[in-house]
């Protein structure tokens, strides 16, 4: 089994550095293979939007780089986990660039879900079950509220939680959590 | 005696490398109006910034800014990667400098292809909680939906339609700049008036002619490159 932690390495804070060590653990503990990737600044480079992962190359960003690596093991774990700063109540940039290019996982065609909003399908049957951790030491109730609903509004299947020291409590959430593959549900 | 102009930075943001974007021209449409109501209108694009390195001189004009305007698209159902970097690298800047410089007014103009302009309401709360952190002054946000048939669809009724709302939402812009208001203003929604049914039907479409002119077959479109299950 395959477990897959996704931090960014501008923000290799004390609390983070707690975070990592604690699920890392969790997930061996577990049963996990666990694989830490940590992007930096210029390990990626960033989007430019040019679709062609959907109309040329589907499936694979043409940009040659580590991105490809990170959506082959993104495919292929059973639990991918994203450790985020939350910056401004989002994503910070080494992170978000990421997800920006991690849509070779899903397919350009337009869908509409029960909801009645709109969406991407899933390019594969079979996806990793997705947990996002935003930390911060010491976040505003707006960045919070706005992390929380930047990654739980538009997906349908993500874990997302909140992090700021205190370790029981992520500890018990996190060993709570059902980790295995969701199935085309994004 | 004659005031100075207001100054304003207007900030592309698209990520794409040489291509037109929707951002660009909304940026030129912005520019346009902004001048001729005599403001001092200065343009920077986020990705010519960083990859040319001119990060230092285009923060200062911000900082010396009245009004910034963000115009972006909708990445992933928040800001672009390289939109976060700029900003990330223009908060560091401005926490160098330590002067409290700030006060400048922000608005933000994003643009989402999926018809609905609301999906775009957590991206525009990015951009007041950096308003926020380097102390400056969230003014309002304009949302929209649809945004790929800008571009796409040019001259089209529908488009025609869109843009005469979208420069009433611009023409509120310059007002709030000029007037220096104070009064709050709301979020203005926009998204092209067009059957959702067929909104899709075209886009769907649209992607396998892309595929088609790159020499691939609709069904390639499905391919399965990392799977090992």
């Amino acid at each position: 089994m395959q477990a897959l932690i996704i931090s960014d390495k501008e923000y290799q804070t004390k609390i983070f550095t707690r975070l990592n060590q604690m699920l890392s653990k969790s997930l061996t503990v577990k049963g996990f293979n666990v694989k830490e990737i940590q992007i930096g600044r210029n390990d990626l480079a960033f989007c430019k939007g040019c679709f062609d992962c959907w109309v040329k190359k589907p499936g694979e960003c043409i940009i040659n780089d580590a991105m490809a690596q990170i959506n082959y093991d993104f495919i292929n774990s059973e639990v991918v986990v994203y450790l985020c700063q939350v910056v401004f109540g989002q994503f910070s940039a080494n992170l978000k660039n990421s997800l920006d290019r991690w849509i070779p996982n899903i397919l350009p065609f337009f869908e509409t879900r029960r909801d009645g909003s709109t969406m991407h399908p899933a390019r594969y049957s079979s996806n990793p079950k997705q947990i996002i951790i935003g930390y911060g030491d010491e976040l505003s109730d707006e960045d919070t509220k706005l992390f929380i609903d930047v990654t739980t509004k538009h997906r349908q299947n993500v874990e997302v939680l909140i992090y700021q020291g205190d370790d029981a409590e992520i500890l018990q959430v996190f060993d709570h959590l059902n980790l295995k593959k969701v199935g085309a549900l994004l | 005696m004659n005031r100075e102009p207001k100054r304003v930075v207007l900030i592309s943001s698209s990520p794409k490398v040489s291509e037109e974007s929707t951002s660009g021209l909304l940026t030129t449409r912005q520019e346009k109006l902004m001048k001729t109501e005599g403001l001092d209108v200065h343009r920077l694009d986020v990705r010519q910034s960083l990859m040319k390195r001119r990060t230092e001189a285009d923060f200062e004009a911000m900082l010396h800014a009245d009004a910034l305007v963000f115009t972006f698209p909708l990445y992933v159902f928040c800001l672009p990667g390289i939109l976060m970097r700029f900003l990330q690298d223009y908060y560091a800047h401005w926490t160098q400098r330590q002067d409290g410089a700030g006060g400048s007014r922000i608005y933000a103009v994003v643009n989402c292809g999926f018809p609905e302009a609301n999906i775009n309401q957590e991206a525009i709360r990015v951009i007041e909680s950096f308003s926020r952190k380097t102390q400056n002054i969230f003014r309002f946000g304009v949302m929209i939906g649809g945004g790929g048939m800008l571009l796409g669809a040019q001259g089209t009724p529908f488009v025609r339609k869109i843009m005469s709302e979208l420069d009433k939402a611009f023409s509120l812009m310059v007002e709030d700049i000029i007037q220096s208001r104070k009064d709050a203003v709301e979020n203005i929604s926009i998204a092209v008036n067009f059957p959702r049914k067929l909104y899709f039907f075209m886009g769907n479409k649209g992607w396998v002619s892309m595929a088609k002119t790159n020499g691939l077959k609709k069904k390639d479109l499905f391919c399965k490159p990392y799977s090992n299950f």
